[in-house]
C-alpha cells in the first residue's frame, strides 16, 4: 500500500511541476496548488499510513492506544494546508492584478525587469 | 620591533594631518618617521653578529597556530634598511614632487607611501608565513592604490586593476602554497620550516607547494609570463615608481624565493626553473626596453630585466651566486631608485615623458643631471662603483655554475642593453636633442637630494666596499648559505675572465647607444612583437572572461520565466541524481506492509487521473476542476486513514479555493492556448517525469526505513495526562506547538492583508502587447 501511495503522490507531483513549467500564470497557480496537496500527502505518508483509527484517546484510558494513527504528521499537515492555502490566495490576487495591469497572463509579457532574450538593458534605457 | 611596526603604522595615519599642516614642507617632516626607523634598525643590526637573530612574539590566533612572530636576521636586516633608508629619501622627494599640487593630494600620497612602508617591513620581518602573507597582500593593495593614484586617468585605473589582478592572483597561489606547507609540517613558522626542510621534501605535497610559491613570487617580481604589469604600473607618480616598482616591493618575490631556496634546493627543478624563467625574462625585457620611448617605461623594462637577473642568481648553484644576489639587490636599489627620481624630476619639469621629445636639460637641471650620471655609471657597471663589483660577481657566479654558456651569453647581452639604457637615460635628456625643453618646475633641494645620495652611495660602496660587506652582505650571506663564508670584496680583481666579459659588455653597449635610434625605429615598427611580448595575453584572457560571463548571463538570465524554472528544476534533479549515484548506496524499494485498502486505491487513481487531466485540458475551468479533484481526493485519503481533523480542514480549504479560483477565472480569459513550443513541452515532460521518479524513489526509500516514533509516543503518552485533551492532534496544535500555530495564524493574516492591499488598487491598464 505504501508503494501505491508513493506512486500516486509521485504522479501528482510530476504533473504539478509540468504545470509550474508553463508560461501561463493561472496554470502555474494551479500547479502550485496541486503540488502543495501532494506535499501534504508526502508528510502524511512519512508518518506511515497503517490504520484508519483516529488519534483520539478513548474514554477511560489515559494514553493513546497502539493501533491509533500517528498524530505528529497530522498536526504538521494541518499547519501546511493552511499555509498552502494562504500562498494560493496571495498568488491568485497577484495573478488577477497582473492581468488587470498588463492585460495578459503570459509571463513573456512581464518584462519590466529584463527584456526577453537578453538580460542587458536596451541602449536607450542605459544610464 | 613590534613597537617599531606599530609606530610606523600610527605614524602613517598621523602623516595625513601632519603633512597638510606643514605643507609644502610636509615631506621633510614626514621623513622623520622612516629616518627614525632606519636608525632604530641600524642600531638593532649592530647587535646582530653577537646574537644571530632577534625574535619577538605576540600571540595572535593561538588556536590556529598563528602568532605575530617577528624575526630579524641578516637577510631581513638588508631589506629593512633598504626599505627605511630609501623610504626616507622617497618621502622627502615626494614632498617636493607634490609641492605644486593641492595639499590634500600630497597628504594622501605620503600616507599611502608610509603605509606601504609599514606593510613592507611587516612582510620581511614576519617569521610566521600567515602573517607574512597578510602583509604581502597589503603591499599589493597599496600598490594598486598608488598606481591608480591619478584616478581620473583611465589608463591609470586600468594599470592599477591589472597589477592587482596579477599580484592578487599570485597572492592566492602563494597562500595555497603556505597552507600546503602548514598541512604537511603542522607549523607556519618560516624558521622551523627551514629546519625541517628534509621532512617537507619527503612529502608528496612538496612539489605543488613549490609551484604555488613560485607563482606567487613570479607575479610579484614580474617574471615571465607575468612581466607585463610592471611597465604598465608606471602610471603611478614617480616617487611611488621609485619606491614600489623598482627598489622594494617588486623584490619581495626575490626575497621569498631566496628564503625558500634553502628549503627547496633539494628539488632539482627549483633551481633550473628559476634560471630558465629569469633568463627568458631578461631577454624579453631587453627587447622591450629597446623598443620603448617613454623615460619611465624604459627604466621599468630594465627593472623587469634586473629582477630576472636576481631570480636567475637564486637558481644558480655554485659559489658566489648568493653573494652576487645580495650585492646586486643593494646596487640595483641604489641606482634604479636614483634614476626613477631623476626621471620623475625631468618629466615633472618639462611635462613630457617621451625620451625623443626631451633634450638639453643639463643647464636647467644641473643637480639632477649629475645624479643621473652617477647612477647611470653604476647601472652600466663601470668602475669605480658598486655596480661594477656586482657585475663581476654576477659573471663569476655564472662561470662557476653548472648551467652552461647560454646563461652567460644572455647575461652579457642583457647587461649590454642595461648599460646602453643607463647611457641613454643619463645622456639623452640632458645633453642631446635638437629641442631645448622648457622647464616649468625647476629642481629643488628635496628633488635632487635623494638621487644624489643614492648615486653617491653607489660610488662610496664601490670605492670602500669593506664597510658594506661587514655590515650587510656578510650577515645576509650567512643566512642564505646557512653557514659562514669568508667574503672579500675589492674593486680590482686583476685580469680575469670576468673583466673580459665586462669589456665585451661595454663595447656592446657603446654600439647600442650609437645605433639606439635605428634599433628603436626597427623594433617599434614590429607591432606584432610588442603585442606578443606585452600584455596581449592578459588582455585576451580578460576580454574572454567577460565574454564568457555575458554569454552565461544571456543563457541563464534571458528574461524567460520558463527557462528559469526549467533550469532550476533540471539542476535540482541533476544534483540529486549525482548525489544518489556518487553516494554508492542504492535506495531500497520494498513492500513494507501487507495492507491493501480498496477505497484508498480508488481515490488515489482518481487523483492521478485528475492530475493528468489538469495538464491536458486547454480550458482553465476544466483544469481547475481537475485540480479540485486532486484536492478533494487528498481530503478523502485523510478521512479514510485516521485523520478526520485534517480531512475537515482540507475540505473547507478546497471550497474556499474553488471560490477564489472561480473569482479569478471570471476576469481572466477562460480558454488558454498553449504557451510552450512542442520542443519545450517534450523537455518539460522529461523534467517532470524525472521529478516524479525522484519523489517516488525518495518516498519508497523513506517508508522502507524503520519509523522513529519517539516524538509521537511522547505526545500519545502525555496528551491526556499533562494537557487534558483526548484528541491528540488538537492538543499538539494548540498546546505543544501553540507558538507554531500562532505563527500560522499570523501568516494567514498577512496573506489576507496583502491580498486586500493588492486588489484595492485598480491599475491603469497598459496597452496589451
Amino acid at each position: 500500500m505504501h508503494l501505491l501511495f508513493a506512486f500516486a503522490i509521485a504522479i501528482v507531483a510530476g504533473c504539478s511541476l509540468y504545470l509550474i513549467l508553463s508560461r501561463h500564470i493561472v496554470r502555474i497557480l494551479l500547479g502550485v496548488t496541486m503540488l502543495s496537496a501532494a506535499i501534504n500527502l508526502v508528510i502524511f505518508l512519512s508518518g506511515r499510513i497503517v490504520t484508519n483509527v483516529p488519534a483520539v484517546i478513548r474514554a477511560g484510558e489515559s494514553s493513546l492506544s497502539a493501533d491509533a494513527a500517528n498524530p505528529l504528521p497530522q498536526a504538521l499537515v494541518l499547519t501546511a494546508i493552511v499555509i498552502g492555502f494562504s500562498l494560493t490566495a496571495f498568488f491568485a490576487a497577484l495573478a488577477l492584478q497582473t492581468y488587470r495591469s498588463l492585460g495578459s497572463v503570459d509571463t513573456r509579457h512581464i518584462d519590466a525587469a529584463e527584456r526577453l532574450g537578453s538580460p542587458f538593458p536596451a541602449a536607450k534605457d542605459r544610464p | 620591533m613590534l613597537a617599531a611596526l606599530l609606530v610606523s603604522f600610527l605614524g602613517a595615519i598621523l602623516a595625513r594631518f601632519v603633512v597638510s599642516r606643514t605643507f609644502p614642507h610636509g615631506g621633510w617632516v614626514a621623513a622623520l618617521l622612516p629616518a627614525g626607523l632606519f636608525l632604530f634598525f641600524l642600531a638593532k643590526g649592530a647587535s646582530l653578529p653577537e646574537v644571530g637573530a632577534i625574535t619577538e612574539t605576540l600571540e595572535w590566533v593561538p588556536a590556529l597556530g598563528i602568532s605575530l612572530t617577528l624575526r630579524l636576521d641578516g637577510f631581513a636586516l638588508l631589506f629593512v634598511l633598504l626599505i627605511t633608508g630609501i623610504g626616507t629619501l622617497v618621502t622627502i622627494y615626494a614632498g617636493a614632487y607634490f609641492a605644486h599640487s593641492p595639499k590634500e593630494e600630497a597628504a594622501r600620497f605620503l600616507t599611502l607611501i608610509l603605509l606601504f612602508m609599514t606593510a613592507m617591513l611587516g612582510t620581511v620581518l614576519s617569521d610566521n608565513l600567515i602573517v607574512m602573507f597578510v602583509f604581502w597582500e597589503a603591499t599589493s593593495l597599496l600598490s594598486f592604490m598608488l598606481i591608480g593614484f591619478n584616478s581620473h586617468r583611465a589608463q591609470a585605473r586600468k594599470a592599477a586593476l591589472q597589477s592587482l589582478i596579477v599580484t592578487g592572483g599570485g597572492g592566492l597561489a602563494l597562500f595555497g602554497g603556505i597552507l600546503l606547507i602548514g598541512m604537511t609540517l603542522g607549523t607556519f613558522s618560516l624558521s622551523e620550516v627551514a629546519q625541517r626542510a628534509t621532512e617537507l621534501l619527503a612529502s608528496p605535497l612538496a612539489v605543488p607547494a613549490m609551484i604555488l610559491i613560485m607563482l606567487g613570487a613570479f607575479t610579484k617580481s614580474a617574471q615571465l609570463p607575468f612581466h607585463f604589469w610592471l611597465p604598465q604600473a608606471m602610471e603611478a607618480p614617480a616617487p611611488a615608481s621609485a619606491f614600489l616598482h623598482s627598489a622594494t616591493m617588486v623584490k619581495l618575490g626575490v626575497y621569498l624565493l631566496a628564503r625558500f631556496d634553502l628549503i627547496f634546493e633539494g628539488i632539482p627543478a627549483f633551481g633550473a626553473t628559476l634560471v630558465i624563467v629569469g633568463s627568458l625574462t631578461m631577454l624579453v625585457a631587453a627587447v622591450r626596453a629597446l623598443s620603448t620611448d617613454g623615460f619611465k617605461e624604459v627604466l621599468a623594462h630594465s627593472t623587469v630585466g634586473s629582477l630576472g637577473v636576481l631570480v636567475m642568481l637564486i637558481g644558480l648553484d655554485g659559489d658566489y651566486s648568493v653573494t652576487a644576489l645580495i650585492a646586486f639587490i643593494i646596487a640595483h636599489a641604489l641606482y634604479k631608485a636614483a634614476l626613477f627620481f631623476c626621471a620623475g624630476t625631468t618629466i615633472h619639469a618639462v611635462g613630457e615623458g617621451r625620451l625623443s621629445k626631451i633634450g638639453g636639460l643639463a643647464r636647467r637641471l644641473p643637480m639632477t643631471t649629475l645624479a643621473a650620471g652617477m647612477a647611470a655609471i653604476s647601472m652600466a657597471g663601470l668602475p669605480p662603483t658598486l655596480g661594477f663589483i656586482t657585475k663581476e660577481y654576477l659573471f663569476e657566479s655564472q662561470l662557476n655554475a653548472s648551467s652552461g654558456w647560454v646563461v652567460v651569453a644572455v647575461a652579457v647581452l642583457v647587461n649590454a642593453v642595461f648599460a646602453a639604457i643607463a647611457g641613454v637615460a643619463a645622456i639623452r635628456p640632458y645633453y642631446l636633442g635638437k629641442t631645448r625643453s622648457e622647464v616649468k618646475h625647476p629642481e629643488t633641494l628635496g628633488l635632487y637630494l635623494g638621487p644624489l645620495v643614492l648615486g653617491g652611495l653607489g660610488f662610496l660602496f664601490g670605492l670602500a666596499p669593506d664597510f658594506l660587506v661587514r655590515g650587510l652582505i656578510q650577515p645576509a650571506n650567512d643566512v642564505l648559505v646557512g653557514h659562514t663564508v669568508d667574503l672579500s670584496f675589492s674593486l680590482w680583481h686583476g685580469f680575469t675572465p670576468m673583466l673580459a666579459l665586462s669589456a665585451t659588455v661595454v663595447a656592446f653597449a657603446g654600439g647600442l647607444i650609437a645605433y639606439w635610434h635605428r634599433i628603436h625605429y626597427a623594433l617599434s615598427l614590429n607591432k606584432g612583437l610588442a603585442r606578443v611580448l606585452g600584455d596581449f595575453g592578459f588582455n585576451a584572457a580578460f576580454a574572454g572572461l567577460l565574454r564568457l560571463a555575458e554569454r552565461c548571463t544571456r543563457l541563464l538570465q534571458n528574461g524567460d520565466q520558463h527557462r528559469y524554472t526549467s533550469t532550476v528544476a533540471a539542476a535540482v534533479l541533476l544534483i540529486i541524481g549525482y548525489g544518489v549515484l556518487a553516494s554508492g548506496t542504492r535506495p531500497v524499494i520494498a513492500l513494507t506492509d501487507g495492507r491493501f485498502d480498496m477505497p484508498s486505491v480508488i481515490v488515489l487513481l482518481l487523483m492521478c487521473l485528475g492530475a493528468f487531466a489538469a495538464t491536458r485540458t486547454p480550458s482553465l475551468l476544466r483544469a481547475m476542476i481537475a485540480v479540485g479533484v486532486v484536492g478533494f481526493g487528498s481530503a478523502l485519503i485523510f478521512l479514510l486513514n485516521g485523520a478526520p481533523d485534517v480531512a475537515l480542514t482540507q475540505f473547507s480549504v478546497e471550497v474556499l479555493l474553488v471560490l477564489i479560483l472561480v473569482a479569478l477565472l471570471l476576469r481572466v480569459p477562460e480558454r488558454a492556448a498553449s504557451t510552450r513550443e512542442p520542443r519545450e513541452k517534450r523537455l518539460d515532460i522529461l523534467i517532470s517525469a524525472g521529478f516524479a521518479l525522484v519523489v517516488f524513489v525518495a518516498l519508497a526509500a523513506t517508508v522502507a526505513l524503520p519509523l522513529d516514533g519517539r516524538i509521537s509516543d511522547f505526545y500519545a503518552a502525555t496528551s491526556y495526562l499533562e494537557a487534558h485533551g483526548r484528541n491528540v492532534v488538537n492538543v499538539v496544535l494548540v498546546d505543544y506547538r501553540a507558538i507554531d500555530t500562532l505563527g500560522e495564524v499570523i501568516v494567514v493574516a498577512f496573506a489576507a492583508m496583502s491580498v486586500w492591499g493588492l486588489l484595492r488598487i485598480m491599475p491603469r491598464r497598459r496597452a496589451a502587447p
